[in-house]
C-alpha cells in the first residue's frame, strides 16, 4: 500500500505553506485543538509611498482595483529621528494607551502588525474595534500590514517559547524587515522604523537586534508638546510606578478564577449578574439574578470588591445572618471620604473608621427590627466576568491635590470625582495638576488592584472649565455616549446631488413618482412646537360622502433618501436617535435632509409615507391603507397657533374645519384607549425660557398642556399600531416593533405600601386598567398636586419601553402596557428615530413598493439594531434630561427663590424634596437643618423622621414642605448644584 | 484565535492568507491502495479524504450502508450500471468530534449528489446489471468538503478503469461579505475553508473536465442574486484549475506505472489516455 503521508518535498508550494495550531475552550469547557492552514507569499505590500517595488505588486481587488499605499512618503520626524519615522506598536501599547493613537497632534503612518490586530481582537473587542476604525481613516495613516501571510516575516514558534514571546519576536522580526525593505528602495532620507513597546525584555532584546524601540514614555517625551500626552501613559506600564505590596496589605479579597465561577455559576451555587450601584448610597449596589425575582444586594466596600457600576460580575450568597435590608440612609462618596489622600493607600483598611460607623448604624437598626421576615439575601462579588469601563468625565478633587503638584511639573496622585455618582473616585497620576483643576476633564479607569482602595486610571483630555456652557454641553454628550462629530465626508456624499435646489420632479413619469399616490390637493398641514424645524408628520382630515370621514397622517418619506447600507444609514443606525439638548440638537441624518428635504415644510411639494383611513363619526376604522405620496402641506402651525384658531369661532375655513374635525375623533380616539386601561403617567416636564441674544437661561417654566398636543399624539399613536399590525403581518419573525413589559408587581410594593400607610389608599396593580383606575382615585382634596406626584412616583416603578425584533418574543410579549396596545411600534418620526427608518422600509416592502432589502429581514442583525437604539434611546433621554438640570440650575444662579416642595422619598439621615415648578429634586440632609446637626429619629412604619435638640423638625412623606432654592458650589468638589433649604412643613 | 473573514477588506487577504482567486494547495494521489480496483486520496487544504471505488461487478448479496443508487432499479435486471456511493465521516475529522451516524440526513445527503454528479459522466450504459461501489471516508474537514469528495470519486473511478466522458471536478466558490451587510463591492472568493464557510456564502460546483457544463451546483446559503453570477463564474474556472492539477496526477501516476512495469510495454502512454 502506498503511503498516505503528506508529501511535501515533492510540492513546489508546500515550502510556502504553514500551520498553526490553537487551542480553544468552548462554552461547555470542552478544549478544542485547531489547526489551521496558513499560505506565505511575497506579495504583500510595505505600503510605503517610497517603495516602487511593492507599487508593482499591490494586491487588487476581483474588479482590479489596486490598493493605494497609505504610509506617507515623508513621514513626521521625532528629537531622536529627525530623518522620519513610521511606528511599530505592540499589542501592549494598543492595549494601555489607545487614546494617545487617537491623537490629532501625533501618531500618523502607524503600521499595524497582523499578529497585533490579532492579540487585541482577542483581549478586548473594543479596542479592536477603535484600532479598525483608525485604520479605516484616510487622515491618520495606519496601514495593517499582514506580517504573519509574508514569507520573510513569519516566523515558526520554537520549542519551549510561550506564545507571547513568539509574537514579541514576531513584532521585531517585522521592525527588522521593514528597516532591511526601505533601505532598499535608495531613496535619500530613509525613515527610521521604530517599535513602541512597554515591555522592558521585549525593549531589550530589540536594542541587542539593533533596531529602533522606544516605550511609550520615551517616545512621547520625544514629541513636541508631548509632555501634555505623558498623562495619558497609563501609570501601571511606568515601570517605576508599581509598588510592590506585601501581602498583608492587600484591601480587597482575591478574585475568583474563571473556571471556579464557570462551574459555581453552572451548579448554581454562583450567580451572574450586571452591577447596579443605588444612586442614594455608593456603598450599596444591587443585582439581577435569574435565579431570584428579586435583586441582591452587596453592601460595603469589601462584598462589593472593585465592581465598577454596569460590571458583568459573579456573585455568591452570603450566609442568613447578614441579610440586611436596604438602607434607608443615604451616603454620598464626596462627605464620606472626602479628606482621604490619594497616595495614602497602604497600610489603612479597606473600610474607613466613617464609613465603619455609618456601616454599625445599618446594622444596630436592622437588629432592632423584631421582624425577621424585612431582611433581604445579600451577597458579595467573588469576580468580574467582563469589565464596563469606558471614559468619564469628571473633574479633580480640589482638596485631594498637595501644594508640590500645584507648582511644579512633577507627577503628582489625585482624586477625579466622576460626574456619574455611581462611579467611585478614580486614582489619577498626572503632572499637570495646576492646569487641570477647575476643569471638565476627560479620564478613563485602568485598573483596580487589590492593594489599592480606589480604581486607578489615566487623563484623557480636557473639555474646558467647568460649568462654561461649551464644556458642560460636551462633558453630557460624552457621558452619555452621544455621537456629536460633525457627519464624515463618506456620509455627505449620499445626500442628493441638487442641494437645498433638490424638488420634488415635475413630471409624473420621473421615476421618483412612481407608485407614489398625488396628495398635494388635500388640506394637509402640521402641528409641532414652536420652532420645530425637523417636521417629521402633518395631518389632513376631510368629510367623506357617505358621512365617514377620512383622516390622513403624512410622514416624511425618509427612506427615499437614506438607502439601506450606504454610509449615511449606516452613521444614522449608529447615532439612533436625534438628541435634543436645551440649546443644542444633534441630528441622526445631516441638516440638508433633517430640516429640508424630508422635512415636511408648507408650501412645498414634499415625499410623503401616508397612512389613511376611514372613520365614522365615533372614530371606529372602516378601512385604512398605506401608500408612498407627494404632498403639499397649506401651513406649519405651532400648537398654540393651531390652539388658538380652532378656539377662535369666527374662523370657518376649510382647513380650519378639518383641525376641528381631526380634535373630535382625537378626543374619541383618547377615551378609547383609556377605556382600553392605558396610563397617564407624568414625569416633571420643564421649559427653559432663553435669552434669545446670549441664549443665557432667564426662566424656567413648567410644560402647559393644550389639546392639539393631545390631537397629535392621538393620530401618531393610531399610525404607529396601524403600521405595527401591517408590517408584523407581512414580517411575523423580523417585523421590527416597540412593547413596554408589565410591571413586575414587587415593583410596585413600597409605593403601595407608603400610600396604605400616609394616606389610606390602594394601588391595585392587577392590571393596567386597575392601575389606571387606582391611580385616578389617589387625589388630595386639598393638594391637586398630589396626584401628579404619584404619578411621577409610579412612573419610576415601571419598565422600560423597548424596540425589539417580532420573532423573538411570544406575541402576547408584545403588549405595550402603558398605550394599552397589543402591538405598537415606532413609524412617524423617520427623521429623528432610526426605529422608524426601519419601520418605513419595512411598511414599503409590506405595501410592495419596493423589494425587501436584506438588512430589514435579517433577524441577526435586526437583534443588533434594537440593542444599540434601546441604549441610544435612554442615552438621549437621560442627556436631554441633564440639560435641563444643567440650565435649570444656571436660570437659578445667584437667585434665592422661596417655592412649595413634595417629600418624595424620606431616609434616617435625610429626605428628598420635589419642586414641581423647577421640576427639580434634591436631598435635604439633617446636617443641613441645623448646625449642630439635630438628633433624629426615624420611624420606618409610618414614613417619619423628627429631629430634636438644635431644631425640632417633623417631616413623613408625601407632605408639603416649603423650601429656599439656591444655587450653590460646593467649594471642595467644584461642582455647582441646586441647594434646598427647609423652611418649614405645611 | 486569528482574525475573522471581515478583515479581508484591509489587506485583500483571506484568512490564511490566499487572495481572493486562489485555490488551496491540491494534493492527490491514485492507486492508493493496490488490491481495490479502483483508489484514490486527495487533500483540498486540510480536508483530507480517501477513495475506493469496487466494481463494475455483479451485485452479489446486498452490501451494506451502500445506498444513494443511480440508474438500475434495487434487484431487478437494469440496462445501466448502479453508482452507489457511501460516505463514512470520522469522528475525528472535524473540530467537535461528533460522531454521525449512518442515517444522518447530511451524509445521505452528499451521497446522493456525488452519485448523480458521476453517473452524468460514467458510461453506465456500458456495464448493465451491473454495480459500481464507491466508498468514501472523510479523514479532516476543513471546508469544500463535497466538493473533494467528487474530486476523490472521480480519480478513484479513473483508476478503476470506469469509461468516462471526462473528470467531474469541483470546488467550491464564497463572497467575502455576508448575506445581511450586502456589501455591493463584495469580492468573490474561490475555495472556501471552513471558517469562511461558516461566516460567509458559499457554492459549490461541479463541472464536466474543462467545458463549462455544470454537474452540481448547490448553494446552501443565503447570497443576494447580484453576487451569483461573479461567485459561479470564479467557480467555473476554479473547476478548471482543479482538472489541470488531477490531469497532472494521472498522467505522473501513468508514467511511473510504465516505468516500473506494472503495465505492459507494448502499452504506450497514448493508448491511456482518456481525453
Ligand atoms: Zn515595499
Amino acid at each position: 500500500m502506498a503511503s498516505l503521508k503528506r508529501s511535501f518535498d515533492s510540492d513546489p508550494l508546500a515550502a510556502n505553506i504553514s500551520s498553526k495550531v490553537y487551542v480553544r475552550s468552548t462554552k461547555s469547557g470542552k478544549v478544542q485543538k485547531i489547526v489551521r492552514e496558513v499560505y506565505l507569499r511575497q506579495d504583500i505590500p510595505c505600503s510605503s509611498k517610497l517603495c516602487k517595488t511593492c507599487l508593482a505588486t499591490a494586491p487588487k481587488t476581483a474588479s482590479g482595483t489596486p490598493i493605494p499605499p497609505v504610509l506617507s512618503n515623508a513621514p513626521a520626524g521625532t528629537k531622536n529621528f529627525p530623518q522620519g519615522h513610521y511606528i511599530v506598536p505592540d499589542t501592549n501599547a494598543f492595549l494601555t494607551a489607545m487614546d494617545l493613537f487617537e491623537q490629532d497632534s501625533a501618531f500618523y503612518d502607524v503600521i499595524v502588525l497582523q499578529i497585533v490586530l490579532e492579540e487585541l481582537r482577542n483581549r478586548s473587542l473594543p479596542l479592536y474595534n477603535r484600532l479598525v476604525s483608525l485604520t479605516k481613516s484616510e487622515d491618520k495613516r495606519f496601514y495593517v500590514f499582514f506580517n504573519e501571510f509574508r514569507l520573510e516575516t513569519h516566523i515558526p514558534r520554537l520549542e519551549g517559547e510561550t506564545v507571547n514571546d513568539r509574537n514579541d519576536r514576531a513584532v521585531r522580526k517585522a521592525v527588522a524587515w521593514y528597516g532591511e525593505h526601505l533601505a532598499r528602495t535608495k531613496v535619500k532620507t530613509i525613515p527610521a522604523v521604530v517599535m513602541l513597546s512597554n515591555d522592558r525584555d521585549n525593549l531589550r532584546k530589540a536594542k541587542a537586534e539593533g533596531i529602533h524601540a522606544c516605550s511609550l514614555a520615551e517616545y512621547v517625551k520625544q514629541l513636541k508638546g508631548g509632555e501634555r500626552l505623558l498623562d495619558m501613559i497609563p501609570e501601571t506600564e511606568d515601570g517605576d510606578v508599581i509598588k510592590e505590596k506585601k501581602p498583608g496589605q492587600l484591601l480587597y479579597p482575591e478574585y475568583f478564577t474563571m473556571s471556579k465561577m464557570m462551574t459555581g455559576v453552572k451548579s448554581g451555587l454562583l450567580h451572574q449578574g450586571t452591577f447596579n450601584v443605588s444612586p442614594y448610597n455608593y456603598l450599596e449596589g444591587s443585582i439581577r439574578v435569574p435565579a431570584f425575582p428579586k435583586a441582591l444586594l452587596v453592601l460595603g466596600r469589601e462584598n462589593i470588591n472593585r465592581a465598577v457600576d454596569g460590571d458583568l460580575v459573579v456573585v455568591e450568597v452570603l450566609p442568613k445572618e447578614q441579610w440586611k435590608e436596604p438602607s434607608t440612609q443615604v451616603i454620598e462618596e464626596e462627605t464620606i471620604a472626602k479628606n482621604e489622600n490619594p497616595d495614602a493607600d497602604e497600610g489603612e483598611d479597606v473600610i474607613s473608621e466613617k464609613e465603619r460607623k455609618a456601616l454599625q448604624e445599618e446594622v444596630k437598626r436592622t437588629q432592632s427590627k423584631t421582624t425577621e421576615g424585612h431582611a433581604q439575601p445579600t451577597a458579595r462579588v467573588v469576580g468580574v466576568i467582563k469589565r464596563n469601563w469606558r471614559q468619564y468625565v469628571g473633574h479633580i478633587d480640589q482638596s485631594s491635590v498637595s501644594q508640590s503638584g500645584q507648582q511644579g511639573r512633577k507627577q503628582d496622585s489625585v482624586f477625579v470625582i466622576p460626574m456619574d455618582k455611581k462611579i467611585p473616585k478614580i486614582r489619577l497620576r498626572t503632572r499637570q495638576v495646576a492646569e487641570l483643576v477647575g476643569k471638565r476633564i476627560l479620564v478613563t479607569i485602568d485598573a483596580w488592584d487589590r492593594g489599592s482602595r480606589h480604581p486607578t486610571g489615566h487623563f484623557i483630555r480636557s473639555l474646558g472649565e467647568l460649568e462654561t456652557k461649551a464644556a458642560e454641553t460636551e462633558a453630557l454628550l460624552l457621558e452619555y455616549d452621544v455621537q456629536y462629530r460633525p457627519f464624515p465626508k463618506t456620509v455627505l456624499d449620499c445626500l442628493p446631488k441638487e442641494g437645498h435646489d433638490w424638488k420634488v420632479p415635475a413630471s409624473t413619469d420621473d421615476p421618483g413618482w412612481r407608485d407614489r399616490q398625488d396628495l398635494r390637493d388635500l388640506l394637509i398641514c402640521s402641528i409641532d412646537p414652536i420652532g420645530c424645524q425637523d417636521i417629521d408628520d402633518a395631518l389632513h382630515s376631510r368629510p367623506l360622502p357617505n358621512g365617514n370621514i377620512e383622516a390622513g397622517v403624512h410622514i416624511a418619506d425618509v427612506s427615499h433618501f437614506v438607502r439601506p447600507n450606504n454610509a449615511m444609514d449606516t452613521e444614522a443606525s449608529i447615532r439612533g436617535t436625534t438628541v435634543y439638548l436645551v440649546d443644542k440638537r444633534i441630528d441622526m441624518l445631516p441638516m440638508l435632509l433633517g430640516t429640508d428635504l424630508c422635512s415636511l415644510k408648507p408650501y412645498v411639494e414634499r415625499y410623503a409615507f401616508s397612512v389613511l383611513w376611514e372613520l365614522t363619526p365615533d372614530a371606529d376604522i372602516v378601512n385604512m391603507r398605506f401608500t408612498k405620496s407627494v404632498i403639499k402641506s397649506r401651513e406649519a402651525f405651532s400648537y398654540e397657533q393651531a390652539q388658538l384658531k380652532v378656539d377662535d369661532a369666527s374662523q370657518q375655513d376649510d382647513l380650519t374645519k378639518s383641525i376641528r374635525t381631526l380634535m373630535a375623533l382625537s378626543r374619541k380616539l383618547k377615551q378609547k384607549r383609556m377605556d382600553a386601561g392605558a396610563l397617564s403617567l407624568s414625569s416633571p416636564e420643564v421649559k427653559v425660557q432663553m435669552e434669545s441674544e446670549t441664549s443665557d437661561p432667564i426662566d424656567v417654566k413648567t410644560k402647559q398642556h393644550l389639546d392639539t398636543m393631545s390631537l397629535v399624539e392621538e393620530f401618531m399613536l393610531l399610525a404607529n399600531v396601524s403600521v405595527a399590525r401591517k408590517i408584523y403581518e407581512a414580517f411575523p419573525q423580523t417585523a421590527l416593533l416597540r412593547r413596554h413589559g408589565a410591571p413586575p408587581k414587587t415593583n410596585f410594593d413600597e409605593l403601595a405600601n407608603q400610600l396604605r400607610v400616609k394616606k389610606g389608599l390602594e394601588l391595585n396593580v392587577e392590571s393596567s386598567r386597575a392601575l389606571a383606575d387606582s391611580l385616578d382615585k389617589c387625589v388630595d382634596e386639598k393638594e391637586p398636586f398630589f396626584n401628579t406626584l404619584i404619578r411621577i412616583m409610579a412612573t419610576r416603578c415601571m419598565m422600560a419601553a423597548e424596540y425589539f425584533c417580532s420573532g423573538t418574543q411570544a406575541y402576547p410579549e408584545f403588549r405595550h402596557y402603558g398605550l394599552a396596545s397589543e402591538i405598537y411600534t415606532h413609524f412617524t418620526s423617520p427623521i429623528r428615530r432610526y426605529a422608524d427608518l426601519v419601520a418605513h422600509r419595512q411598511l414599503a416592502a409590506a405595501i410592495e413598493y419596493e423589494a425587501v432589502h436584506p438588512s430589514v429581514r435579517s433577524r441577526g442583525r435586526l437583534e443588533a439594531v434594537c440593542k444599540n437604539i434601546n441604549v441610544r434611546h435612554r442615552n438621549a433621554q437621560l442627556a436631554g434630561r441633564a440639560s435641563i438640570a444643567y440650565y435649570v440650575g444656571q436660570a437659578l444662579r445667584g437667585k434665592a427663590t422661596e417655592e412649595d416642595g413634595f417629600v418624595m422619598k424620606i431616609f434616617s439621615n435625610g429626605f428628598v424634596v420635589l419642586v414641581p415648578r423647577f421640576g427639580i429634586e434634591s436631598l435635604i440632609r439633617l446636617r443641613d437643618l441645623a448646625e449642630p446637626e439635630p438628633v433624629a429619629s426615624f420611624d420606618a412604619e409610618t414614613y417619619t423622621l423628627r429631629t430634636s435638640g438644635s431644631r425640632e423638625v417633623a417631616v413623613e412623606l408625601f407632605q408639603k414642605v416649603r423650601v429656599r432654592v439656591t444655587d450653590q458650589k460646593d467649594e471642595t468638589t467644584g461642582k455647582r448644584g441646586v441647594k434646598m433649604e427647609f423652611i418649614r412643613a405645611y | 484565535m486569528p482574525l475573522d473573514t471581515s478583515a479581508y477588506s484591509l489587506a485583500l487577504l483571506r484568512v490564511d492568507g490566499r487572495r481572493w482567486n486562489e485555490l488551496r494547495r491540491i494534493h492527490a494521489q491514485i492507486r492508493t491502495q493496490a488490491a481495490a480496483d479502483g483508489s484514490s486520496y486527495l487533500e483540498m487544504g486540510h480536508t483530507k479524504v480517501m477513495c475506493v471505488v469496487t466494481g463494475p461487478s455483479e451485485p452479489g448479496p446486498k452490501r451494506g450502508g451502500m445506498t444513494g443508487g443511480v440508474g438500475g432499479g434495487g434487484g431487478e435486471r437494469s440496462s445501466t450500471a448502479d453508482v452507489s456511493v457511501s460516505v463514512v465521516i470520522a469522528g475525528f475529522s472535524s473540530v467537535d468530534r461528533k460522531r454521525r451516524g449512518r442515517g444522518d440526513k447530511r451524509t445521505l445527503e452528499l451521497q446522493s449528489t456525488i452519485s448523480s454528479a458521476l453517473a452524468a459522466s460514467l458510461h453506465t450504459h456500458l456495464h448493465p446489471n451491473s454495480t459500481i461501489a464507491i466508498s468514501l471516508h472523510v479523514l479532516s474537514q476543513d471546508g469544500s468538503l463535497l466538493a473533494a469528495l467528487i474530486n476523490a470519486a472521480t480519480l478513484a473511478c479513473i483508476d478503476a478503469g470506469i469509461p468516462m466522458t471526462d473528470y467531474v471536478v469541483a470546488c467550491t466558490a464564497g463572497s467575502t461579505s455576508t448575506y445581511a451587510a450586502n456589501d455591493e463591492g463584495a469580492d468573490p472568493l474561490l475555495d472556501m475553508n471552513h471558517q469562511e464557510e461558516q461566516e460567509l456564502p458559499s457554492l459549490t460546483v461541479a463541472t464536466l473536465g474543462s467545458s463549462d457544463r455544470v454537474a452540481v451546483l448547490v448553494c446552501e446559503s443565503r447570497v443576494q442574486v447580484s453576487r451569483l453570477e461573479g461567485m459561479l463564474a470564479v467557480g467555473v474556472d476554479g473547476c478548471k484549475q482543479v482538472r489541470e492539477i488531477l490531469d497532472r496526477v494521472v498522467r505522473e501516476k501513468g508514467r511511473r506505472m510504465i516505468q516500473e512495469g506494472t503495465i505492459e510495454k507494448g502499452m504506450s502512454l497514448d493508448d491511456m489516455d482518456i481525453d
